[in-house]
């Protein structure tokens, strides 16, 4: 019988991953190891695709996990780790995008400005074509659509992580799918 | 198609380097030390402040400073461990016998120091050393009630993900 201990850090579920917290608040020396083995690499994923830059993904990776190893002690509900974990990830986000940037609402910006920029190669599939037009999507569309179709957090884990209610996330959710849309649209015009 | 990038290994390497330096548990006892230090040397200088009406107004304002001084000491190495150094269950563990230890070995003293000497100053330095003493067992008392209820949650878990429940 294997020893939970040692786990797959890949392992599903939210038992497996109450486990960890269980044993990081506990105090045990391997179990910090085994929770960034399981999460950083999603982590990873999703702040990349927000900064776009290695450099500045590796500086957040390292400001989440220090939050993280300074509030697991509070987090009361082990289960719900995956939306506390990217609820940090976001905060530490938006900490950084509000300190470098007096940045525009995302509201303020037309749709059809952000399918105006050039794209460089056209011929690469329609997956391509939706990679590429999420880049240009704002920071706050961006991020809605990445966590909850890449990194397929639920819409209740999307509404912890956000720290809204599950209807706020719908109405973004929407907005993000209709500027999306209109993204592609203009590129496959132009 | 833009490419994935995936984390480089060394981000893992760095990461785990973050958390054991983190973690450090020598970090935190420095801070509990400082803290129950910080908190019988304000009970000594308080008592006497409070105790010596004859002293000279400079000797009475220098015990006031000394006492705001181990108040604010006190206050800054609860606000390490509470925000920065945050104590898992093992580890409060360990702070609470490391209190309750101190805190009666203080208390002891204290007792000690009235009986013998029945000087004015020993009794409030009792009073409030008691008050110390009370306070580090509460803690203990609590950390290990945390830690219980945490192990008992990781055996449940464990048993539940091999299936050796049933």
């Amino acid at each position: 019988m294997p020893h939970p201990q040692n786990l797959d850090p890949s392992a599903p579920g939210r038992a497996a991953d109450e486990l960890l917290v269980v044993r990081c608040q506990l105090g045990e020396p391997d179990a910090f190891d085994a929770l960034i083995a399981r999460w950083h690499r999603p982590l990873w994923l999703y702040l990349r695709r927000m900064t776009g830059r290695d450099e500045e993904t590796h500086d957040l990776l390292q400001d989440v996990w220090l939050r993280v190893i300074r509030g697991i002690a509070r987090l009361r509900d082990g289960s719900r780790l995956r939306g506390w974990l990217f609820g940090i990830a976001r905060r530490a986000l938006m900490d950084r995008l509000r300190r470098e940037y007096a940045a525009p609402a995302a509201s303020d910006i037309d749709p059809g400005d952000l399918a105006a920029e050039p794209e460089s190669d056209d011929s690469e599939g329609d997956l391509a074509a939706l990679d590429a037009a999420l880049d240009t999507l704002p920071a706050v569309e961006r991020d809605v659509l990445t966590l909850f179709y890449l990194r397929d957090l639920s819409l209740a884990e999307l509404a912890e992580a956000m720290n809204v209610p599950v209807g706020t996330v719908k109405s973004r959710l929407f907005r993000a799918r209709r500027l999306l849309r209109a993204a592609m649209q203009e590129r496959s015009d132009a | 198609m833009t490419a994935i990038h995936l984390p480089d290994p060394s981000v893992v390497a760095s990461l785990e380097r973050l958390a054991r330096t983190e973690l450090s548990l020598a970090a935190r006892m420095a801070h509990v030390v400082l803290a129950l230090v910080a908190s019988a040397m304000t009970i000594v200088v308080a008592s006497l402040w409070l105790t010596e009406p004859s002293l000279p107004v400079r000797t009475m304002t220098a015990f006031g400073l000394l006492t705001i001084i181990g108040l604010g000491w006190v206050a800054y190495s609860i606000w390490v461990l509470s925000a920065r150094r945050v104590m898992l269950a093992r580890q409060r563990v360990v702070a609470g016998r490391l209190a309750v230890a101190f805190a009666g070995t203080f208390t002891a003293g204290c007792v000690l120091f009235a009986f013998t000497t029945g000087a004015p100053s020993a009794w409030p330095a009792t009073a409030m050393s008691l008050v110390l003493l009370a306070a580090a067992l509460a803690l203990w008392r609590r950390a290990t009630a945390a830690y219980s209820a945490l192990l008992s949650r990781r055996d449940a878990l464990e048993r539940e993900l091999t299936g050796g429940a049933r």
